[in-house]
């Protein structure tokens, strides 16, 4: 069956993350004796330090870090190592403090740490380790992946895939989307540079710097995240109620963009983003989901100027190559009714998968070199982000649901 | 895969669970270590003293805790036991200062925030910092971690006395490396409002059969928890009596399920569970049966053995489980607030004080000491240059400690328990 959420490890996790509740405890027993037979001997040594800030040091001095790979305004990227591995290879991202930013730890590095100490899965970048410098940085060890992203892959027109290929990787962004609804977590910010490839060809998901939990019933959460062409048209109507059928439109548009390679529904801002939806897939109304005028930012639609919904006619036509289960799958990711989408779950229970032709195995999956520059400027930079620039900062105006 | 594997790949499994006796010897060892410290500290701290006196040639004023210690070995340390009263307190503390704000915080934060520093105190010693200067950072991390964003001024500006945005956010990167950068909290809120759901659903004919009892139909469930025994506390109907249990079951979790250590020994859904039970036993047992099936009671022992020999093992699970909400149940039963106490608040007021002669003097000023250490050479090439803490510093340090205590007293309606300390100043 396709749904395996753990198939076999990815062999490119060079470096384990040591368990870190039993070392915790081991520490604590062996300083009790360290620590006070120190302080009788030494009066002022570096036992000074306490027990957390001893652990940190001794995680901080585990890597060494190698080549800066990328920097931006939010972070910087290295190339490193384990001190007792040589031949091991991490990213490490160290978080800028923003001076303008007085309020402590910002928001991204608080959330992308947060969800990626929980999520552990082989399609969701790793997470080894987490450390603060001596001026309070905060540095992420993450895990080595110098496949570059599905974006390089998508846009070079030397690179050759077929549906094959795309099976692939759709298939294991499914799965760790699954894992990150599975743990109530929802990316929010789903696209095809957040989708990074290990050395073995795996893809993981990366960025969690606007992810946030879900399902706690009456709490508002913002609109304004996904970055627009990936953005699900709740969002865009300005829903603060949604679910993880916002990950699943935004895998959709992956999932086009694919076959198709370029955006499938390109806007040029929101507004435009909205009329470019109801012209491809069809204008939402009362009819075709419920509840959907009720939205804040909801536009109604002419008579004459609505556009009927999509049958599986128009994403057969659209989309040949994913032959007609393929566009019944994808159909179901771009149901305009959230409520009316596939979860996860639900995509991975799809038929698609098990047909012929089967996924690529991941050693043959195409591939590109000059992926580790990519993955720095990748992990650089901050969520929400169009590498294009022009509608930069759109998605950070974040406003927290807090009314 | 099953919801138990997912809670296991949790920060709060693998890093945040304990056994009774773990904790205990967690607990045993951050205090011992600390006391060390305390005391070392305090030497070097007399001696600063005495050397400074000498040397001026003038005696010293009397005033100075540190001073009227003849023999650091002799200063009397907290025990685990006292520890955890004192952090108990500020729990209790953080919840009230969550309340003040407009609107008051939501509870999963307040709860967030409370969890952050029954964390920190698994390593760190109220010795060493004292959970008054950390229960305000607990709360504005858990503002950011828990999506519940206000600025930094707004935040401080709620605090009633004279917090300043600065005293708030100087522990922040400290308190981090206590969480051992773990922000997620598995709280029991949501589990328990899936129960609720699903309860309201069956009496209102709607219930679904677990799937291992398909036969069950929504009239059978209905039926049967129209059938229960009648609640502790009489209802007009049913939807009155689930909303009645789902109050207090809430009541349970922001209070007693937060104060103990329930979240070191418990999942999140044996917590609810266990509240659950306390509130309305037999909607509760219900709610189990309707999961599990067969009621384990002493009454009835013969568990179903089936045409292998086997006991059905939803009854095994039952059992343990049963035996599992017990202890936990009792643990939240045993909870009862400090404030409304008068031997624990007496037992306290004690505490607090003892803790006045043996607060770690380096620790106290946690902003300094932050500037302190980012001026820090690197450990691989610092050499043994002696003390950190200069003489006047340390004088500096004692000084501003005791205006702080003195102003503390002042306010004594404050949050953050000013009442113990002018309590300590009648002493």
């Amino acid at each position: 069956m396709a749904l395996s959420p753990f198939g076999s490890r990815s062999p490119s996790m060079t470096v384990h993350s040591p368990n870190t509740a039993i070392r915790l405890r081991a520490t604590a027993a062996q300083n009790s004796v360290a620590g006070s037979t120190a302080a009788v001997a030494k009066p002022m040594p570096d036992g000074d330090r306490e027990l957390t800030e001893q652990l940190n040091i001794e995680v901080r001095e585990r890597y060494v870090k190698d080549k800066k790979v990328g920097e931006g305004t939010y972070a910087v990227v290295y190339v490193g190592h384990l001190q007792d591995d040589p031949s091991s290879r991490v990213a490490i991202k160290k978080i800028k403090v923003n001076a303008e930013y007085k309020d402590g730890l910002a928001m991204d590095a608080v959330r992308e740490v947060k969800y990626l100490q929980e999520l552990k899965h082989p399609n969701v970048i790793t997470l080894h380790d987490v450390f603060s410098s001596k001026d309070q940085n905060l540095s992420l060890v993450l895990e080595f992946l110098p496949g570059g992203d599905l974006e390089m892959l998508i846009k070079d027109s030397d690179i050759h895939y077929g549906v094959a290929d795309i099976k692939a990787w759709m298939g294991m962004l499914a799965r760790g989307v699954w894992w990150c609804h599975e743990n109530f977590v929802l990316h929010r910010d789903i696209k095809p540079n957040n989708l990074l490839i290990a050395s073995d060809g795996e893809v993981k998901l990366a960025d969690f710097g606007l992810a946030r939990s879900f399902a706690d019933p009456l709490f508002n959460m913002t609109h304004q995240v996904i970055t627009r062409w990936y953005r699900p048209p709740e969002l865009l109507y300005g829903a603060r109620q949604y679910s993880g059928a916002v990950d699943v439109w935004s895998m959709g548009m992956v999932f086009a963009e694919l076959l198709l390679r370029v955006p499938f529904v390109a806007g040029s801002t929101d507004l435009d983003q909205i009329t470019k939806i109801c012209e491809a897939f069809g204008t939402p109304t009362e009819d075709n989901w419920p509840g959907v005028s009720k939205l804040p930012y909801y536009i109604p639609t002419d008579k004459a100027q609505v556009v009927p919904l999509q049958g599986r006619d128009f994403f057969l036509r659209q989309f040949p190559t994913a032959g007609p289960v393929g566009a019944d799958l994808l159909m179901s990711m771009c149901a305009l009714d959230p409520r009316k989408r596939s979860t996860a779950v639900q995509c991975l229970r799809h038929n698609w998968w098990t047909m012929d032709p089967r996924p690529t195995q991941n050693q043959d999956l195409p591939r590109k070199s000059g992926g580790t520059q990519k993955m720095g400027d990748d992990l650089t930079r901050r969520g929400g982000e169009l590498d294009e620039g022009m509608f930069k900062n759109a998605a950070r105006q974040l406003d927290f649901g807090m009314k | 895969m099953i919801e138990d594997d997912i809670y296991r790949a949790s920060s709060q499994y693998r890093l945040w669970s304990y056994t009774e006796s773990s904790l205990q010897s967690l607990r045993a060892t951050t205090n011992a270590v600390a006391s060390e410290r305390v005391r070392a500290a305090l030497r070097r701290s007399r001696e600063t003293h005495q050397s400074t006196a000498s040397s001026a040639g003038t005696p010293q004023s009397e005033t100075s805790a540190e001073n009227k210690i003849k023999d650091a070995n002799d200063i009397e340390c907290l025990t685990p036991e006292e520890e955890l009263v004192l952090v108990r307190y500020y729990c209790e503390k953080t919840l009230e200062l969550g309340e003040t704000y407009k609107p008051p915080m939501p509870t999963m934060v307040r709860a967030t925030a409370i969890q952050y520093l029954r964390r920190f105190y698994l390593t760190n010693s109220p010795m060493t910092y004292h959970p008054k200067s950390i229960m305000a950072c607990a709360l504005f991390v858990a503002t950011k971690t828990d999506n519940y964003y206000m600025s930094l001024r707004q935040f401080a500006e709620g605090i009633p006395g004279e917090t300043t945005a600065e005293d708030v956010i100087a522990p922040e990167f400290l308190l981090m490396q206590g969480l051992r950068f773990t922000f997620d909290v598995r709280h029991p809120f949501r589990g328990l409002e899936g129960g609720v759901m699903e309860l309201q659903a069956i009496a209102e004919g709607q219930g679904q059969p677990a799937p291992h009892l398909p036969h069950e139909t929504a009239e059978d469930l209905q039926q049967g928890l129209l059938s229960i025994a009648p609640p502790p506390v009489p209802s007009s109907s049913m939807a009155d009596r689930i909303a009645r249990a789902h109050t207090k079951t809430r009541e349970l979790l922001k209070s007693a399920a937060q104060m103990t250590d329930a979240y070191f020994l418990y999942t999140p859904s044996q917590i609810w569970l266990s509240a659950f039970l306390l509130a309305d036993r037999p909607l509760a047992e219900f709610l189990l049966d309707v999961k599990l099936g067969g009621p384990v009671t002493a009454t009835i022992p013969p568990p179903e053995i089936d045409d292998n020999g086997l006991v059905n093992p939803l009854y095994e699970i039952r059992s343990k489980l049963h035996r599992v909400l017990s202890e936990c149940s009792a643990l939240l039963q045993s909870y009862t607030p400090l404030s409304s106490d008068p031997v624990q608040m007496k037992n306290l007021k004690r505490i607090a004080k003892k803790l006045y002669h043996c607060q770690n003097p380096e620790k106290v000023n946690i902003s300094a000491a932050r500037k302190r250490e980012s001026a820090r050479p690197s450990p691989a090439i610092q050499s043994d240059a002696g003390p950190v803490t200069s003489e006047s510093e340390s004088e500096r340090l004692a000084k501003k400690r005791k205006l702080e205590q003195e102003e503390a007293a002042r306010q004594s309606d404050d949050v953050f328990g000013g009442e113990l300390v002018t309590q300590r100043t009648k002493h």
